[in-house]
């Protein structure tokens, strides 16, 4: 009986602090400050859809809270994305709020996305760990008046207003499909060193790569025998390299779209001293050793685009959908700071993107000087 | 005696108040109301609405935390909910595209959970020497394998018509439908533990399971249950994250089993079987999800976030016991 | 006669068994895949899962006082992280600095979890696993979002490169390994620590009774267990040339497995450094193979995981069949 009485007693003093612990607080954060993120801030709380009038009490551009959520932490890659998207709002006057989550998936962003509706931030630009998961979380932040965008790797077309992408997708299928022509000898056997199975941009490069092979009789005799996932593990990309060498023994090129896969790749072919050789997308810091025309290097040159521009232009585009300078349609056009002018086109999946640049080539002659960049 | 709790601050407490504050359920009440004030002072947007809002996510976790609670109060684990709910959410997600109607998806993903429950259970009956902790490493492994498989090279699927899940994550004012089951799971799950014969049951086989089973418990049909009934919550847990995602992919419900054992240990639950309440489980949960959502909104660090947590269930687990230790020897020093 | 004796000695010892499981299990993918068998090969397999045999002996000994610990991978990558930045940083330059920093950060953080187990009477799976965020959770702010890269790690990286140790044919990272394992079956075998550790997991209580400070060995052993696991993060930063903060997350599993696998209780009490030995092995051929006889990637996890259910599971029918025939005997 006891027992009865000290449950009842503890759930009703449980309800009664959610409700007085969490329900109080109404007013009281309108006071400090008065700037127009604390008053942003209060919208979503007394009502769920104010969305309407957001744009007319916008804050004078550049002024708004903008927030980037990427991939995962402890990433360099991620983290320089995030440098970048700090100058650039550092120079609108803005404030950043850069979230990485706990760990790469779709979940863990799913909680970011939420904790930044509650925050009331302007803006969200998103990296995406799944097209296609976030668009719940996505479309509850629409709904809330935050504008949205991805960068990096895109959420599908409901989700975003436009996707800020690194470099067009059949661009680097290109790059990367010039570069296997050029490194194997116009012949030959290659293989793909990728990262996860579900990883969409690795898919979409892939994808890019094999039909720009069918496509163009030139590549007739490259064969691609295999895309081997290393699943952005160390460990694992080290052992299904090793794989690709024993049973493949005319391999001739390693192809590896993904910047963990490409190092732990040319680890393996530089310690075996083999005689295949690599290319791909990497951080110059990550593979300067690895980089160079001799045989005792395994990568001879290999792409990648700035992160920090990438930033910086996600910054500079989330800004623009905010001051309704831009709606995302194709055709707009707006300026983002130091780095010019760009215009949104239509991109592959029927959504809109706007093209940071071609992919950078890194190779001997710049290594040295872009590995202490990024 | 069942229900009784596994850990006190004092060690003989006298007046019925004093027991009910000095219980760790009593305590972790208190910490409760602590930590909403704390949220409220670091945090100006941790409003009630807000809280609600962002509450789905972690409610998904709790569906897991009841049956694993019964698990562990039997002396038993499973770390392979996580995958389970990966399968199940996976296998629904294929059925909605293959145009089966709504209510069929929803039957389809309980029952992908409840069978994946039920082997466990039943290699956990057949195979008493091993401990669960490696049945379920195993099928850990080998259900989000099958999903893997299942899934193909995308690795994700994506619902081509997310209707049915756009209306169970509907709401009622503020309040989403989740929560209301989540209510009723709780008070469902508490009752059969305190007020029932199973109940009883967990906490002798908990106790001593070779004593239990003499006393004329069916043992091995308790456990088989027990597991069943984790994969079943797993398939719910699974359709509400799908309401969330729209679909899913190899790394959905990944970490789930340690959030959920993490939820069950803070609240009073002993690992080692037959100590702990469930509603000291309940009330952790949502110190848990009050204490992430609150520093979520101060956008901390979520590595920082997950050293506190992993502090504090450390913490959980050790004061009581020193300061028990210390109990015990002022008694013994009277004593002399 | 003799030949049942013969059967009976190989059924009846666990790490028999499971010889004739690898041996079948090295033939069926040579023959799929002659190049397997090659001296090269064998080589990377026993370089690459280093890491897993080393801290397979911890968890050897953790498993047999009756423990657990999921925390060990975070304590690797706390350690590994840490060594890498401060060459990145150039705060160390030697190599040898690196493995003793880094196997004394593990020692400490296996010893404070081995505190809070013995003394604090936590149970290991609560205690470890909190340690599993904290750690896991260091590693990340040590990194502030970098990586120790190929370049940055300097002349650390070329360890796991040179046959110094292994004078001129074995690689230094596998010699590492085969000293640890000579330690342990010394160790375990024919030393009193080694005793009390199976006493303390058969019944502490008896151990606590004759004389053996269950506590102190159990702090001790949870030690050794931190320890191998930094000096399996310097290992692991130096094999793979780079240090990140996720590095080896959830491996813990594969290591519980690799001890599982091997024969060794979870129950305290049971199990032996070959077993060990063994299990790993068992475990780092799996998954060397499986990309050679080309199973498709994505099937690897459930072939990996029904492997380790259908062993268990052959461990225990094989122990059923033992006890039977025992008693038979009795009776007789």
């Amino acid at each position: 009986m006891k027992k009865k009485v000290l449950s009842v007693i503890l759930s009703a003093a449980m309800a009664a602090t959610l409700l007085a612990g969490c329900g109080g607080g109404g007013q009281e954060a309108a006071a400090p400050a008065a700037d127009a993120s604390a008053a942003q801030e209060e919208a979503p709380a007394e009502d769920a859809a104010p969305a309407a009038d957001d744009a007319a009490e916008a804050p004078a551009a550049g002024a708004g809270t903008y927030a980037l959520v990427t991939k995962s932490a402890g990433n360099p890659f991620n983290e320089k994305v995030a440098e970048g998207f700090q100058s650039a709002v550092d120079e609108m006057g803005g404030t950043a709020v850069i979230q990485h989550p706990e760990s790469a998936t779709a979940d863990a962003q799913i909680t970011v996305i939420q904790s930044l509706i509650s925050q009331g931030v302007d803006s969200i630009c998103i990296a995406a760990n799944d097209e296609n998961a976030l668009q719940a979380a996505l479309e509850e932040a629409a709904a809330a008046g935050i504008k949205v965008c991805s960068v990096d790797s895109t959420v599908n077309v409901a989700s975003r207003s436009v996707h800020v992408n690194q470099a067009g997708v059949t661009e680097i299928g290109q790059c990367l499909m010039d570069a296997v022509y050029d490194i194997a000898g116009g012949e030959g056997q290659w293989a793909i060193v990728s990262a996860t199975s579900q990883a969409a941009n690795q898919n979409a490069w892939i994808d890019a790569m094999k039909s720009i092979m069918e496509s163009d009789s030139k590549y007739a005799n490259l064969e691609l025998v295999e895309v081997a996932y290393g699943d952005d593990e160390p460990q694992k990309s080290t052992d299904v390299t090793q794989a690709l060498l024993t049973n493949y023994p005319d391999l001739k090129v390693i192809c590896a779209p993904t910047t963990v896969g490409i190092a732990a790749a040319a680890k393996v072919l530089q310690d075996q001293g083999s005689s295949v050789k690599l290319t791909g997308l990497g951080l110059p810091s990550e593979m300067a050793e690895y980089i160079g025309d001799d045989d005792a290097h395994s990568c001879p040159y290999m792409f990648l685009w700035n992160p920090v521009d990438l930033g910086y232009l996600g910054a500079y585009t989330s800004a623009a959908l905010v001051s309704g300078e831009i709606t995302g349609a194709a055709g707009d056009k707006y300026a983002a700071g130091t780095m010019g002018d760009y215009e949104i086109v239509t991109a592959g999946d029927s959504g809109t993107e706007v093209i940071l640049g071609a992919p950078f080539k890194f190779d001997p002659s710049n290594i040295e000087e872009w590995k202490s960049v990024y | 005696m069942a229900g009784k709790s596994g850990r006190t601050i004092s060690a003989t407490p006298e007046k019925a108040l004093r027991k009910a504050v000095l219980s760790w359920e009593g305590m972790l009440l208190v910490l409760f109301v602590v930590v909403n004030i704390f949220c409220k002072c670091i945090s100006p947007v941790y409003t009630f609405t807000n809280v609600l809002r962002e509450m789905p996510k972690y409610l998904t976790e709790i569906f897991l935390l009841f049956p694993m609670a019964y698990i562990l109060l039997m002396g038993e684990i499973d770390i392979s909910v996580g995958s389970i709910v990966c399968l199940a959410a996976t296998i629904s997600c294929i059925a909605g595209n293959a145009g089966v109607p709504f209510i069929g998806v929803l039957a389809i993903g309980l029952l992908t959970g409840t069978v994946c429950g039920m082997i466990n259970g039943l290699l956990t009956v057949k195979f008493r020497e091993l401990p669960t902790m490696i049945i379920t490493l195993g099928t850990q492994i080998v259900f989000r394998g099958i999903a893997e498989i299942v899934l193909g090279d995308g690795g994700s699927i994506s619902l081509s018509n997310a209707d049915g899940f756009r209306a169970i994550a509907g709401k009622i004012g503020p309040f989403p439908y989740m929560f209301f089951i989540v209510l009723l799971c709780a008070v469902i799950f508490t009752v059969i533990a305190e007020k029932r014969v199973f109940g009883r049951g967990l906490y002798a086989i908990g106790s001593n399971s070779r004593t239990a089973f003499y006393s004329g418990i069916r043992v091995n049909r308790m456990l088989f249950t027990a597991y069943t009934v984790m994969g079943l919550m797993a398939g719910v847990s699974a359709l509400f994250l799908t309401s969330a995602t729209y679909g899913a992919n190899t790394t959905t419900g990944k970490g789930f089993e340690m959030d959920a054992i993490a939820m069950a240990v803070f609240g009073g639950i002993s690992t080692a079987g037959g100590k702990g309440k469930l509603i000291g489980g309940i009330i952790s949960a949502f110190i848990i999800v009050c204490l992430r959502v609150g520093l979520g909104q101060i956008n901390m660090n979520p590595q920082v976030i997950l050293i506190i947590l992993g502090a504090l269930l450390i913490c959980a687990v050790l004061l009581p016991n020193i300061v028990q230790s210390i109990n015990m020897r002022k008694a013994s020093k009277a004593k002399a | 006669m003799e030949k049942k004796s013969l059967w009976k000695k190989i059924t009846g010892s666990r790490e028999a068994s499971l010889v004739i499981v690898l041996v079948v299990l090295c033939i069926v993918v040579t023959i799929k895949s002659p190049a397997f068998m090659s001296v090269q090969n064998i080589m990377e397999i026993l370089k690459n899962n280093a890491v897993i045999m080393i801290m397979s002996l911890g968890m050897l000994c953790v498993l047999l006082i009756g423990g657990i610990d999921i925390s060990i991978t975070s304590t690797l990558a706390f350690a590994g992280m840490t060594i890498g930045m401060m060459y990145k940083y150039s705060v160390i330059g030697s190599t040898f600095l690196g493995f003793v920093i880094a196997t004394a950060m593990g020692a400490v953080c296996g010893f404070i979890i081995g505190l809070i187990i013995a003394y604090g009477k936590v149970m290991p799976i609560i205690a470890t696993m909190g340690f599993m965020y904290i750690y896991r959770g260091l590693a990340y702010l040590v990194a502030q979002d970098q990586w120790a890269g190929a370049d940055a790690l300097g002349s650390f990286k070329d360890f796991a490169l040179n046959n110094t140790l292994g004078f001129g044919v074995l690689n230094n990272v596998i010699v590492v390994a085969v000293v640890c394992y000579i330690i342990f079956f010394v160790i375990l075998k024919w030393t009193k620590f080694g005793r009390s550790i199976y006493a303390v997991g058969s019944n502490a209580e008896a151990a606590e009774i004759s004389g053996i400070n269950v506590a102190a060995i159990k702090t001790a052993v949870y030690t050794i267990m931190g320890t191998l696991a930094g000096l399996s993060g310097a290992l692991a930063t130096s094999v793979y040339a780079s240090a990140q903060p996720n590095m080896q997350t959830s491996k813990e599993m594969d290591v519980i497995a690799a001890c599982v696998i091997g024969g060794v209780s979870m129950n305290g009490g049971r199990g032996s450094v070959a077993g060990a030995l063994l299990g790993a092995l068992v475990l780092s051929v799996i998954a060397k193979a499986l990309p050679l006889v080309g199973i498709n990637a994505i099937a690897q996890n459930t072939v990996k995981g029904v492997i380790i259910v259908v062993v268990i599971v052959l461990n225990v029918l094989t122990q059923r069949m033992m006890d039977k025939a025992n008693l038979e005997k009795r009776e007789m």
